[in-house]
């Protein structure tokens, strides 16, 4: 099913989702965008928030389930979760749900995981302005969606060109059946141009093998002693996905599952001080592995979005593209990324 | 930064890409910054002391209980029995609010912070060198040095975002110069090493300044227009040849020559220090000797040329411009002018005392003689942070009343007679002033839990219970009274704190904020050379006690660990005390890693992990203090620098041995 939203029809029909479900959308603030729950905040659809989507499938912080001891025996309750709807994510993070739906559902599936995503509805917003650390391109995963989603919206200048591929994205766009009009070739010829000119704008030189070749020439001691040990890279990446458990609380608490990050040197350090990855730059030549040869493994799809984030957070002097010693800020001047 | 809060509790953090200064990044601990806030050991209720238990209580009988103990001891032994240790983790108009509790309502200057045993000396040396003891710049300016001179701070570890505009102006081609006993990453990246002795700073500073006049490289003209006393000074640094000095520190005087000679020569060279500089029993000297070198180069006052002292705690910047110092009222105004006195004491009623009262350590061994009677101690742990831990417990159970406000149990709170539950970071309203000066905004994200409170609405309360004024309707309306009455402060409100924040001076509504301070005039005039001298330290190595002990952090701890070792990610990290120390003296001892050894001084022993470390000289030992388990202030010394009363925390002679298995 396809339509088109008038621009300024897109807080009503957000009015309307509201009503029925939690809109999760990404708001501008004064420190930057991000994505919130969606109260009437106006919205920033240029820019891409720090923080991925994902969070909301596999937060930082979960509570599993609460333990509580009561006569000498454990109840266990897990803790309800909410629908939402994700509006406006970016193809590079749909491509990164789209890995982690095959990461975590690989036998036996991760039920953390899934009631989260099976609570989830998907309104993806295809990328007519990608950002200068944007690569999507050159790894298949944007600028426009490719993956599964519920409703793909592109903004063609006055307004979106909606296009619904799942029941649910009929049912969003029935929502707001008064605020839509017919859709037209015209609209579709507008996002095939605007996509393509995206996908011009973005570097040609980034692919998966490109990469994979940087990772072969790279110094990855030189490399390692420009790294904070951070762990930025990890967290804000929309397909790291590690994670750490632990149990908080005695007798009564809950089991917390908490994301982690190889990029810290406790990570792979064996009980009785061992540790296989022990320099910066072992960890950082693992990080690469991870996602350009073990998740294409598991998954067939390399492990990484293009969405650049890593560089964006990445405090070090650590191109995290071309894999070499030099600082974003020395080949981005500091206004542009503002 | 951002908190993420999903259904009440917070779930993750994230930094926000407009910030001047992180621009989108963050260290790991920043990362897991808000990880304890909704840990269960969070102190839920006001406890109060019965024999040895502490028992739940209401809030109005632990303020009524505290008020009527301070009205007693200070009734029948004075004012000057009773103190206040203020929180550098809490917000400015916490401790603006404390400070005037201490000042109006008890009637005492006996009001201190944790920064006495931090930048005690900056403020002092600084503040007399050039008229303010903050950093000169912004630390976004770093990047556009030419050359940097690291004294002291493990850059990478304890201040990552800052290491990373240094590695930033390095790879644009500055050049770094690193002085660490240890080898730190910093070290290893700079384009030179210099390994002093422990405690030997004034002497290479001083042979650094002796050889730039030498070689001509001096700004002769800033240092006659804009400086008093450079004369008395050149006199006394004469004496500190290369060969001396190399003598005294170990330093290869070829080394100093190039150190001399790179940072003489740079337009824009900028001096980067931290606690391997204040924390000693002269470092006020240390940190004069380096303000001494930057003025003779004249890198003051511009962007790029400057002193950065880099602070740790989130807001011992604030809580030092509030005045929560025992000589100075907020924004650094001297106790003993009168017109100062007089503007506070229009403005709060009343009486404020005009002697200068004690500072941190000195609060303690008054409790301990007996003089100081009552004292309350905000979001801090001196059991375990400040030197000589079985003295400081002594003197906190010697105490007839003791209240501590903090958010988990500590060593400390366990000595209290009145324990408050605080309100953390993420759970109130307020400010911070970054070690760049910047006061910022801080939000309320989650609710405390159980029944504590922010701690300014506490305050209030107690200061009212003690017959002094104090209603606000909001910490905003307190940053108000901050501002009316601290000229430095003078245009900062909430309404103009977005999230750039504001650095001070800010003296009225319409003024932008000062990046680079100092730029044509020091708020006292002229900047002011002194001669220090060197000194050896107290204690040296002997027979007895062969081995230079310092102290320090852990890149995965902050303090005395009661958050982050309650953070699962860093405490896995680092779940350990440790001491560091050279792999050949360790093989000669037949210690290897993970060996359990006993660290002894004259002042205590306690049991630890060796860690075999090759950054680490031979003779030395490096011991972090985070952890209860293992106090390395068992160890410490109090030998007091004369001036700032910091104590000497970097250099302990001690001994090792090989615990049996």
């Amino acid at each position: 099913m396809k339509a088109f939203l008038p621009k300024d029809q897109l807080p009503f029909l957000l009015e309307e989702l509201g009503e029925r479900i939690e809109v999760i959308a990404p708001v501008s603030t004064d420190a930057g965008p991000s994505f919130v729950t969606w109260q009437g905040q106006p919205l920033d659809l240029k820019d891409k928030p720090l923080t991925p989507i994902t969070e909301f499938l596999l937060p930082h912080k979960e509570a599993l389930f609460t333990y509580v001891q009561e006569a000498g025996r454990y109840i266990f309750k897990e803790e309800e979760i909410p629908s939402r709807l994700l509006f406006g994510i970016r193809p590079c993070d749909l491509h990164a749900i789209a890995l982690l739906d095959r990461i975590f559902g690989r036998e036996p599936p991760d039920q953390a995981y899934f009631r989260r995503r099976r609570a989830t509805a998907l309104v993806v917003q295809n990328c007519t302005s990608p950002g200068r650390e944007c690569f999507c391109a050159g790894l298949e995963a944007g600028p426009e969606a490719k993956d599964p989603c519920d409703l793909q919206l592109t903004d063609v200048g006055d307004g979106f060109l909606c296009q619904a591929e799942t029941p649910a994205g009929i049912l969003i766009l029935n929502a707001g059946r008064a605020l839509l009009k017919p859709a037209l070739p015209e609209h579709l010829q507008e996002k095939a141009k605007l996509l393509q000119e995206a996908r011009r704008a973005m570097p040609q030189d980034r692919s998966c093998s490109q990469i994979r070749q940087a990772m072969e020439r790279a110094d990855w001691e030189a490399l390692g002693r420009e790294c904070l040990s951070c762990g930025g890279c990890s967290f804000v990446c929309p397909v790291c996905h590690c994670f750490n458990i632990l149990d908080l609380g005695v007798p009564d608490g809950q089991r917390l599952r908490c994301r982690d990050s190889c990029m810290l040197p406790g990570f792979s350090r064996l009980t009785g001080g061992a540790n296989p990855r022990r320099t910066p730059g072992q960890r950082l030549r693992h990080w690469y592995q991870e996602k350009f040869e073990d998740i294409p493994q598991i998954t067939g799809l390399p492990g990484c979005v293009g969405c650049g984030r890593c560089h964006l957070t990445c405090p070090a002097a650590i191109n995290r593209v071309d894999l070499t010693v030099a600082s974003r800020f020395v080949d981005d001047s500091s206004e542009a990324r503002r | 930064m951002f908190l993420h809060v999903d259904g009440g509790r917070i779930v993750g953090t994230s930094p926000s890409l407009a910030h001047p200064m992180s621009r989108g990044s963050l260290c790991i601990k920043g990362w897991l910054a808000a990880d304890f806030v909704g840990h269960p050991d969070r102190l839920k209720s006001p406890l109060i002391r019965q024999g040895d238990l502490l028992i739940k209580t209401t809030w109005d009988e632990a303020l009524a209980l505290t008020a009527a103990s301070l009205r007693s001891i200070q009734k029948e032994f004075g004012p000057q029995a009773l103190g206040v240790l203020t929180s550098a983790k809490g917000t400015n108009e916490e401790n603006y609010l404390l400070m005037k509790m201490a000042r109006a309502a008890l009637g005492t200057n006996n009001v201190d912070h944790v920064a006495r045993l931090c930048h005690a000396p900056t403020v002092a040396a600084l503040g007399f060198a050039l008229g303010s003891g903050a950093m000169t710049g912004s630390i976004s300016s770093l990047q556009s040095s030419d050359a940097i001179l690291v004294v002291g701070s493990n850059t990478t570890e304890q201040h990552p975002l800052v290491a990373s505009y240094i590695l930033r102006a390095r790879s644009r081609g500055a050049k770094l110069i690193v002085v660490d006993p240890r080898k730190t990453r910093l070290a290893e990246l700079a384009d030179l090493w210099l390994s002093p002795r422990q405690g030997t700073d004034v002497a290479w500073i001083n042979c650094l300044l002796n050889i730039i006049v030498q070689q001509d490289l001096a700004d002769r003209q800033f240092i006659k227009e804009r400086t008093d006393g450079f004369i008395e000074t050149l006199q006394a640094t004469s004496a500190y040849t290369a060969e001396k000095a190399e003598e005294i520190s170990g330093i290869p005087a070829a080394d100093l020559v190039k150190a001399a000679s790179i940072f003489g020569l740079a337009s824009r060279g900028a001096i980067v220090y931290a606690m391997g500089v204040t924390q000693h029993f002269r470092g006020t000297d240390i940190v004069q000797a380096l303000a001494n070198l930057a003025l003779a180069t004249g890198n003051v006052g511009r962007d790029g040329a400057g002193v950065y002292p880099l602070r740790g705690h989130q807001n011992v910047q604030g809580a030092c411009d509030m005045g929560a110092l025992p000589n100075v009222l907020s924004g650094y105004q001297l106790l003993s002018s009168p017109q100062a006195q007089a503007k506070f004491v229009e403005a709060w009623g009343g009486q404020i005392p005009c002697e200068p009262g004690l500072t941190a350590l000195e609060m303690l061994w008054a409790a301990e003689s007996g003089s100081l009677k009552g004292l309350i101690i905000v979001g801090e742990n001196p059991v375990l942070s400040y030197p000589h831990t079985s003295r400081v417990q002594k003197a906190l159970k010697g105490l007839e009343f003791l209240m501590v406000s903090d958010i988990f149990p500590t060593e400390t709170t366990a000595l209290a007679d009145v324990v408050l539950p605080a309100a953390c970071f993420a759970e109130k309203d307020g400010t911070f002033t970054s070690t760049e000066r910047r006061v910022q905004r801080v939000r309320k994200a989650v609710d405390p839990p159980g029944e504590a409170r922010a701690e300014w609405e506490w305050i209030c309360d107690l200061t009212e219970r003690l017959g002094a004024k104090a209603e606000y309707s909001s910490p905003g309306d307190v940053m108000d009274e901050i501002a009316s009455l601290t000229p430095i402060y003078g245009g900062i409100s909430y309404e103009r704190l977005g999230p750039d924040g504001l650095q001070w001076p800010c003296p009225t509504k319409d003024h932008p904020g000062t990046g680079v301070m100092h730029v044509s005039r020091f708020p006292h005039g002229r900047a002011c050379f002194r001669p220090v001298l060197y000194l050896d330290p107290p204690e040296t190595p002997d027979a007895d006690y062969p081995f230079m002990l310092t102290t320090g952090r852990s890149m995965y701890h902050f303090h005395t660990g009661t958050m982050t070792r309650r953070t699962s990610l860093l405490d896995r990290e680092v779940p350990t005390p440790f001491v560091k120390m050279n792999p050949e003296d360790a093989r000669l001892m037949g210690i290897r890693d993970g060996t359990k050894v006993r660290v002894e001084t004259r002042r205590g022993s306690i049991s630890v992990e060796a860690r075999l470390a090759d950054g680490v000289h031979k003779g030395d030992l490096f011991l972090p203090f985070h952890f209860s388990e293992a106090p390395a202030n068992a160890l410490t010394a109090q030998s007091l620098d004369p001036v700032s009363k910091i104590a000497e925390l970097k250099v302990s002679a001690a001994r090792l041995k090989k615990e049996a298995p």
